[in-house]
């Protein structure tokens, strides 16, 4: 809206160039940002104890519930620029973790917004399993005339895109919620869509602004800001990049330590790096030969750097078909086929089976931005000072007769160099952080999922904790893929370690598992967690997590003879009190 | 006790019958070893912790410890296995060990890098099929050696016999092998001693101890290298009457450490069958208590037989067993290899030798060995027997079933090589497992038989039985001391070259050139390939060659040994 009104007087008790600067900022503001400097100016005097100037009173703020269901951290990160923005705009913000969701709580709710993500296989992230459980079955109140929105992240690599969101989305109808602002599918790329969505879903849900705030005033709280740690894209050197499996092992898993010359970002004990990676030169090449496209320096550069070149979503498959209108494609779409042909396909095998004649804009259209890669920090800065650990485990496999290669693990493992440079983010995860010193803790991290655990008994090391620690390693061999073994070993000497068990499963003729070994020590581990020690569970999504809580629950159930809906309860209960905590991808 | 005696006596001896902390050692999973003392202990129950070394410059950057993993060597009487327990080996190998089985030069079979945790499970499973590795290594009576013989299957049952009688006798009594490997009831603490170990008491053996039964005319199991020999002395039916008893026999030494040395037995007399077995135990305890518990370099036999003088031992022998020797009757060896192929035996049976280079029992491409034998042990219904020059025989084929057997065989390349020389090789196992290789052995003597061979081709001795041993240490594990070509590991890639033994295994050969690298070797025996091709008289072996034509002096004896060494300029006139 304009604001011409607004500007400055030259009378004003400024010099010039103040004014002149006032101007710039205090012209163009929004109605909404003007009332908020008052407010702001008012305050600062009050809290300075300077002449109190009566602040115009504000509207009364309209309650909304911002609900969020996060694994790591992008639908909590966007649940609070919603309530920024929502607090600005009148409104009077809930902020909600769907792991804390109490659903006679949500029926009281006027205003909802949802901010989900999907995991697994088109499942509900981790931490929020239990009350989408409830918020879908039968015990869900009602949500007559409830104004919602809902924001469903995910990723089109996936079958099921956004399914968490749009079940909500459906789910939030059914109970009688009015539906105001329609849903938008976020894919890896969120930033964007998101900020826009939370722009217009404000703007419908906040009260009606443009009269009410002229020369009101927005309260602004003054309560210390949180300051929150580095997460900008920052630049660090690799100082050791070493591939900690035998070389008699058939996997590859390199621990890789990194230094920044800007200062080590702050990171946490279970905390994340975003990786940048870049594609394989030598696939992206493939890529253009087989679309014809070998030529083309400059969409080669952009390939490799920023293009995700290898995901082949159902959207994608679209895309090509209509732009190229390559009638195969379509067949294949139209006989509801292409679903099923995606499974275990990349763009190289759509371009490969349907060559047609193709541009850049084509290529650019069917590829989306080229996504970071989280990875668990390794370390803790107690130990290691300015340094970031990270353990990536190059994934290769074959699918349809072409061997496969994890962009970013190979990116890492194939083409870093001791002494290169990456580019990291820091990925700050406070729901798997370290209970207080004195506190036991059970860490469960087979394969890579012991990444996080290092950091942990690092840091326990450091501030030599009271509490005890129990590591529950897994991996294929004990000879040649027991990742950072000899840290292990000195931890169990000096203490910083408890006990350890390890489960290796190519060691036998019978394979052994983690929630094997969980199982062999059930009756210590259920002690240990009756006198209040929190479990942590790491590292594969798809089947481990699932195998090792079901242990843990058949543990209960034996140790404590309880029926198997008692044991599912006492480690609900656990969930609930924060004290089994899992980071698994 | 008192102090001044080795380290490994005070540990015998607190050791609690061979239990030490054993069990407790097994329960850490997070490292792959035991400590230094029960790594002396487990010995007595047939393994070796061990690492790979050919792993070891990667393991410390990785964050590992060393790639540990323990050999374990089960043990065989006289080398026979049923075709059941050899397909449970083979399993096992599979199941637990590196993949492959490890025929010894005293008649086992070793498995190599199984890991701590898969220790009981492989124990309970050769347990299971009636076999198992107590006192396979350790201070004590080790695996009894038998010769082969097949073809003189009545003798070989006495002899058998003979041997499965003093493996039992000599059997420690402790339960801790039950206790810890098989989970057997710990019997409660305490046992008096006579009541546990009847023959060793607390301390066991001052070393190793080896006991060898040949039947002349082969002596395959070079009973001139053990401490305690039986040459069966055979009546005029073929069947055994009694025995020459020989004393002090071994191989180990140490370079540059004179005082340390190979010895070749001494024949101490004779005895009737019937008292074989008390002359024996004699003999054991004779050591047991005369042999140096101080200096483990000088603690075999073989070296009380040397101080005390071979009369004082005979005397000893005689008063602790009431048995009188008498001399020593006339018998004749005719060599200590393999005879390869088909053989008669008296049952109208017949016996088919195979030749396993090195011993080494694995698939490899193009030779899939072990799955071969894998599929003969599922036909076959004789037995398997473990030649102690590292090769298989499978005993009492029927006629109906030998050709099968010999084309599987055939096709996996498990028939004797062409080559006289290849056909007469043994190589310890040295690295990668073997801790204390200075040099390869398995692994490379097979590629300087190569080389040599086509020296030998040139030469026309291609077909020539010639005795080569080679080991990747002085220890001498596979006895290159009484091969006629003898190469003993001196630091990577160099080995001594010994020459001059006797190709039935009596007499032993004489260091001819130190610190030789692979073409020094081929160069150093061309000329004397050449020189016997043209001078040898008549059934004249190389190794007796070598030492007439004047290439090397002679040694007499253990004593003698390092005397006189070195290359002669040869005065083949002759
Ligand atoms: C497997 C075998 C060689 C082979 O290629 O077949 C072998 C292998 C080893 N011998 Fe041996 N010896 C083997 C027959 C021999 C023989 C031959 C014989 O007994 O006829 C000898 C020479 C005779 C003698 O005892 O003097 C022999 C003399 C030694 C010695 C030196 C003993 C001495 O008192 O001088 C050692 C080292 C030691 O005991 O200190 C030794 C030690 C070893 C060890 C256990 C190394 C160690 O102590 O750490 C070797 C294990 C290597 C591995 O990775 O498997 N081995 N060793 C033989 C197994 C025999 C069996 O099944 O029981
Ligand atoms: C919070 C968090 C922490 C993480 N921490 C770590 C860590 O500490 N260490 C670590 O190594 N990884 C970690 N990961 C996983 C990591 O982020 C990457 O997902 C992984 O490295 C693969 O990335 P990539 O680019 O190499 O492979 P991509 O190019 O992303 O390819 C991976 C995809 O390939 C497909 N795929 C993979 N394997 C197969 C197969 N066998 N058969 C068929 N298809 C297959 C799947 O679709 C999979 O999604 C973490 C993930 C998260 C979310
Ligand atoms: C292991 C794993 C499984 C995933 N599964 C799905 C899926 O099935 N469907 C989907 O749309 N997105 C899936 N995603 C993508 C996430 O939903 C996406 O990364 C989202 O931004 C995560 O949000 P959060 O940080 O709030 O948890 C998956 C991501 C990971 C790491
Ligand atoms: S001779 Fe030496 S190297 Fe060879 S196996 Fe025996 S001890 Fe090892």
């Amino acid at each position: 809206m304009s604001s011409s009104f607004a500007t400055i007087p030259k009378t004003a008790p400024f010099t010039e160039e103040d004014v002149a600067l006032l101007n710039r900022v205090v012209g163009p503001a929004s109605a909404v940002q003007r009332a908020w400097l008052a407010g702001f100016l008012a305050g600062v005097e009050s809290v300075q104890g300077g002449a109190a100037q009566p602040s115009a009173p504000a509207r009364p703020a309209e309650p909304i519930t911002i609900l969020y269901a996060s694994e790591s951290g992008n639908c909590e990160k966007l649940a609070n620029d919603f309530a920024k923005s929502a607090r600005k705009n009148g409104l009077k913000p809930t902020l909600l973790d769907m792991a804390d969701l109490d659903m006679t709580a949500l029926a009281s709710a006027k205003k909802l917004v949802v901010i989900a993500a999907t995991w697994g296989e088109g499942e509900p992230p981790a931490r929020a399993v239990r009350s989408y459980g409830e918020f879908m079955g039968e015990g869900a109140p009602r949500l007559d005339g409830v104004e919602f929105g809902v924001l469903a992240l995910g990723d089109t690599a996936y079958v099921e895109f956004c399914a968490i969101g749009k079940a909500i989305d459906a789910r939030l109808e059914a109970l009688g919620g009015k539906r105001v602002v329609t849903r938008v599918d976020c894919d890896l790329d969120f930033a964007e869509p998101a900020t826009r969505w939370i722009g217009d879903a404000v703007k419908t849900l906040a009260p009606p602004q443009d009269e009410a705030s002229r020369g009101s005033v927005i309260e602004v709280d003054f309560s210390k800001p949180a300051r929150s740690p580095n997460t900008d894209i920052v630049e660090a050197e690799i100082t050791e990049l070493v591939n900690l499996n035998s070389s008699r092992s058939d996997k590859e898993t390199v621990h890789l330590a990194l230094t920044f010359d800007g200062g080590v970002p702050a990171y946490q004990p279970g905390d994340s790096l975003d990786v940048y990676a870049e594609n394989d030169p030598v696939y992206v090449d493939e890529l253009l030969k087989l679309a014809g496209l070998s030529g083309d320096a400059k969409l080669r550069e952009d390939f490799i750097k920023s293009r995700d070149v290898t995901t082949l979503s159902y959207k994608a498959i679209e895309t090509y078909a209509t732009q190229t209108g390559h009638t195969y494609v379509k067949t294949l779409i139209d006989d509801g086929e292409a679903k099923q042909w995606i499974i275990g396909r990349q763009l190289i095998d759509l371009i490969a089976m349907f060559p047609t004649h193709l541009t850049a804009e084509h290529l650019h259209a069917v590829t989306r931005p080229l996504a970071p890669r989280a990875y668990s920090i390794a370390s803790s800065r107690a130990e290691v000072s300015d340094e970031a650990h990270l353990l990536i485990s190059a994934v290769r496999y074959v699918t349809n007769g072409r061997a496969r290669k994890g962009v970013a693990s190979n990116y890492v493992a194939e083409r870093l160099k001791r002494g290169g440079r990456v580019r990291v983010k820091l990925k700050p995860n406070k729901h798997f952080a370290l209970p207080a010193p004195d506190k036991d803790i059970i860490m469960v991290g087979p394969g890579t999922g012991v990444a996080p655990f290092r950091a942990f008994v690092q840091e326990r090391r450091a501030v030599n904790a009271s509490g005890k620690s129990w590591l529950f390693f897994g991996d294929r061999q004990f000879t040649h893929d027991f990742l950072y073994q000899l840290d292990w070993q000195e931890a169990l000497a000096d203490g910083a370690l408890t006990r350890m068990d390890v489960a290796f499963s190519r060691d036998t003729p019978k394979k052994v598992y983690v929630q094997h070994k969980i199982w062999d020590q059930r009756h210590d581990l259920v002690a240990w967690l009756d006198g209040g020690a929190s479990f942590y569970v790491c590292g594969d999504a798809m089947h481990m997590a699932k195998d090792v809580r079901g242990a843990l629950v058949a543990a209960y159930a034996d140790v404590k003879a309880l029926t198997p809906e008692a044991a599912e309860q006492a480690v609900a209960g656990l969930e609930r009190d924060k004290r089994y905590l899992t980071d698994t991808y | 006790m008192t102090d001044d005696v080795s380290r490994n006596e005070h540990l015998k001896e607190a050791s609690r019958y061979l239990r030490g902390t054993i069990a407790e050692g097994l329960r850490d999973e997070v490292t792959g070893a035991i400590v230094e003392d029960d790594q002396q202990l487990v010995k007595f129950h047939g393994m070796y912790l061990q690492d790979d070394r050919d792993l070891r410059p990667e393991r410390t950057r990785k964050k590992m410890e060393k790639a540990f993993g323990f050999m374990i060597r089960v043990r065989i009487t006289g080398g026979c296995l049923s075709p059941a327990q050899w397909l449970a080996l083979d399993k096992i190998a599979r199941d637990y060990g590196n993949g492959g089985m490890r025929l010894t030069t005293r008649q086992t079979v070793q498995l190599h890098g199984v890991i701590k945790t898969n220790v009981k499970d492989t124990i309970k499973a050769i347990d299971a099929v009636l076999l198992n590795s107590i006192a396979a290594c350790g201070d004590i009576n080790r695996n009894v050696m038998c010769v082969v013989n097949p073809d003189q299957s009545r003798a070989h049952a006495t002899a058998i016999e003979f041997a499965r009688a003093a493996t039992e006798r000599f059997l420690p009594h402790t339960p801790a092998y039950r206790e810890i490997w098989l989970d057997g009831e710990r019997i409660a603490g305490g046992e008096p001693e006579d009541v546990v170990e009847p023959i060793y008491g607390k301390t066991y053996m001052p070393r190793k101890f080896k006991i060898g039964i040949a039947v002349p005319p082969s002596n395959d199991i070079d009973v001139y290298a053990s401490d305690l020999g039986f040459i069966a002395i055979l009546d005029d039916k073929g069947e055994i009457a009694g025995w020459n008893v020989t004393v002090g026999g071994g191989m180990g030494m140490t370079h540059g450490e004179p005082e340390t040395y190979p010895r070749t037995a001494d024949v101490m007399g004779y005895c009737s069958a019937a008292d074989a077995l008390d002359v024996a135990e004699a003999g054991v305890t004779v050591q047991r208590d005369w042999g140096d518990r101080k200096n483990r370099k000088h603690a075999r036999f073989k070296y009380t037989v040397e101080d005390r003088g071979l009369d004082a031992v005979r005397a000893e022998v005689e008063s602790r067993s009431g048995v009188k020797l008498e001399p020593a009757k006339p018998f004749t060896f005719t060599s200590n290899g393999d005879r390869f192929g088909w053989s008669a035996g008296t049952d109208g049976r017949g016996h088919l030798t195979l030749f396993v280079e090195n011993g080494r029992v694995i698939d490899r491409p193009g030779k899939p060995q072990m799955s071969a034998l894998r599929e003969i042990a599922r036909i076959h219904d004789g037995d398997f027997r473990i030649t102690p020059n590292q090769n298989l025989i499978i005993t009492s084929v029927p006629t109906d079933r030998q050709a099968e057997i010999e084309r599987i065989a055939r096709d996996a390349g498990l028939l004797a090589p062409w080559s006289g020389l290849r056909r007469n090789s043994m190589a310890c196992v040295a690295l990668p497992t073997c801790g204390l290789a200075l040099a390869e052995s398995e692994r490379y003597l097979p590629d300087l038989i190569d080389a040599l061979d086509k020296s030998l081709a040139t030469h026309g001795l291609s077909a020539d039985d010639i005795v080569i041993r080679m080991t990747g240490c002085p220890n001498g594990c596979a006895r290159p001391y009484i091969a006629e070509i003898g190469l003993v590991g001196k630091g990577p890639g160099r080995y001594n070259l010994y020459l001059g033994a006797a190709f039935d295994g009596s007499r032993m050969s004489k260091l001819y050139m130190p610190d030789l690298d692979h073409d020094g070797i081929v160069a150093a025996l061309d000329p004397i390939f050449a020189a016997y091709a043209a001078k040898r008289e008549n059934g004249e072996h190389f190794g007796d060659f070598t030492i007439r034509a004047g290439f090397v002096a002679k040694t007499s004896n253990g004593a003698d040994f390092h005397a006189n060494s070195g290359p002669k300029q040869p005065s083949v006139a002759a």
